[in-house]
């Protein structure tokens, strides 16, 4: 601890850190290839785990690329004091980072309650709400390793873990995003191609029942591009919904084994 | 499950095992001692299966995930470059942080500093903060170590300290130099062009861990010691030991905060002899762990 105490020395990362402003020209041309070898349309390889924590109701564990999440359900529980009656059930989301999650230490520590925001925005109308009244289910996240689309692998693994704590909901919500790199579309983007992108757009969607809960856009975009986009994002949704399904099918039937 | 409804008359003979469990937690527990089991089927002085993975985060200069049974820990090092103090010009530092973040445990609550949240105490000698120099009086660096605690199921301080450790034997120094402008940058093999400076650290890209302290935690209650406690035997008894052996089995800590059972020399010397085995056992599994990361 002693370490610690007193004025603590002002540290730095010996890594080149400050990457370059200008995105490299790679990232313009026609046929550049991706930081991870994929093509265009394709997605990282998932890997999908339920009952990663023990001391939760539900968990998931998620593993997209590089990104690593935990995500632990606890409830329904008693809801916190202060709180109102309310004859439907509260949805509480928190989205942490640990401080080994990004390249330079405890760079991601400050927009956490935006992410938190949207990952309650996603899962509410995914979550039937009026079978836990006058309690809380918290929906915790641990972001473990951040390499990119860190959010909508967030909200799948969330959903998962909503299901393996025997939740209520209409559908799971799987969660793809895709960003915008000059004339082309990248699906399930890595941080590099995220810092380097002109757009980006994300949809979270019940994908057997083809509704969306949330889609959010930012950036440069021209509608057919917009299209394009949200067509290749569903597509990947619905692949992603079969997973996440199989995935709990699997641990349904090693726990009844 | 060991028949812990026989007690003839009152209402726990007609109830079942599971209810019996949640409504009289104690007189479950020591109905199990009196047979010298635990519910999990342990021996009084068993800890629980303990596995060690080395290098589990991909981002961090060293790390390990350790569990010993449900409890499990990722610690992992990120090495950043500070001045040292002119006290001590050729000496790095180490920060160690513990994290309980939400997910681990039903108590926790976002925003609430976790009430469990062990320090892991300052490494007992097993590194020589003279290796961590760079540059003497310019340049040193600096470790730190976030453990992070992801599902906690007791004896929480022996998992941190056990990841904790294996972080370090897992630390890869990065290659640096010194550049014009005085400050460190890593020495990356694609370009060229950095070679000129040269490094100041190509022979020093692993810690020499002097003796590397282990630990177990014990439960005392009545005259059972439990070793390795679970959260739910930790919550029911809370008479807790905590005691620190390096690898010579030399005692580096012993921790006894408070709790109503009293340690009697005779007790303190039985904590001991458990923890010894257990530094071998955990000395093992390290050990392992290192040869299975060196094979890869």
């Amino acid at each position: 601890m002693a370490a610690k105490g007193g004025a603590a020395p002002a540290t730095y990362s010996p890594s080149p850190t400050t990457f370059k402003k200008k995105r490299p020209p790679i990232f313009t041309d026609v046929d550049w290839v991706r930081p991870d070898g994929r093509d265009f349309h394709q997605c990282r390889p998932a890997f999908l785990r339920t009952g990663a924590v023990n001391a939760a109701s539900g968990s998931a564990y998620a593993e997209f690329g590089n990104t690593k999440v935990i995500v632990s359900i606890f409830g329904p529980r008693e809801s916190k004091k202060a709180m109102m009656y309310s004859d439907t059930g509260r949805l509480n989301c928190n989205v942490t980072y640990t401080t080994f999650a990004t390249p330079v230490r405890g760079q991601a520590s400050s927009d956490n309650k935006e992410i938190s925001s949207q990952l309650h925005k996603s899962l509410e109308g995914a979550i039937m709400l009026d079978t836990f009244p006058k309690t809380t289910v918290d929906v915790f996240a641990l972001v473990l390793e951040s390499g990119g689309c860190d959010l909508p692998v967030v909200i799948s693994c969330a959903s998962l873990a909503l299901a393996d704590a025997g939740i209520m909901m209409f559908d799971l919500v799987a969660a793809v995003s895709v960003s915008c790199l000059g004339k082309n579309l990248v699906i399930d983007p890595v941080s590099e191609e995220e810092n380097y992108q002109d757009g980006s757009l994300m949809i979270t969607c019940l994908p057997s029942r083809n509704e969306v809960t949330q889609l959010t856009i930012t950036g440069e975009w021209s509608s057919p591009k917009i299209h394009e986009a949200m067509e290749l994002c569903l597509d990947a949704c619905s692949k992603l919904g079969k997973i996440m399904r199989s995935c709990l099918k699997e641990s349904a039937s090693t726990s009844q084994e | 499950m060991v028949g812990s409804a026989n007690g003839a008359t009152d209402l726990s003979s007609e109830m079942e095992v599971d209810a019996f469990r949640r409504l009289f937690p104690l007189r479950f527990h020591e109905r199990h001692l009196l047979e010298s089991v635990r519910p999990d089927a342990r021996s009084l002085g068993k800890a629980r299966e303990t596995s060690l993975a080395l290098g589990a985060v991909a981002s961090a200069d060293g790390s390990a995930l350790a569990k010993i049974g449900c409890t499990t820990m990722l610690a992992a090092i990120k090495m950043e470059v500070m001045t040292p103090s002119k006290e001590a010009p050729d000496e790095g530092c180490v920060a160690i942080d513990f994290h309980m973040p939400p997910i681990c445990s039903p108590i926790v609550r976002p925003g609430r500093p976790a009430e469990a949240a062990p320090v892991v105490s300052k490494h007992s000698g097993m590194i020589d903060l003279k290796e961590l120099s760079l540059v003497s009086g310019k340049a040193a660096w600096m470790a730190y170590l976030d453990i992070y605690c992801l599902d906690a199921d007791g004896a929480l301080f022996d998992a941190a300290l056990l990841a904790a450790a294996a972080a370090f034997s897992h630390l890869q120094i990065p290659v640096v130099s010194l550049n014009d402008d005085g400050r460190i940058v890593v020495v990356s093999k694609e370009n060229g062009e950095k070679a000129k400076n040269k490094p100041v650290n190509e022979e020093k890209r692993k810690l020499k861990l002097r003796s590397i302290p282990f630990a177990l935690t014990c439960i005392l209650h009545k005259n059972y010691i439990l070793a390795d406690p679970t959260a739910e035997e930790e919550s029911i008894m809370d008479t807790l030991i905590t005691i620190v052996l390096d690898t010579s089995c030399q005692l580096v800590s012993l921790y006894k905060p408070g709790g109503p059972a009293l340690a009697y020399e005779s007790v303190l010397q039985d904590c001991i002899a458990l923890s010894r085995q257990r530094v071998k056992e955990l000395q093992k599994i390290l050990n392992e762990a290192i040869l299975d990361m060196d094979v890869d």
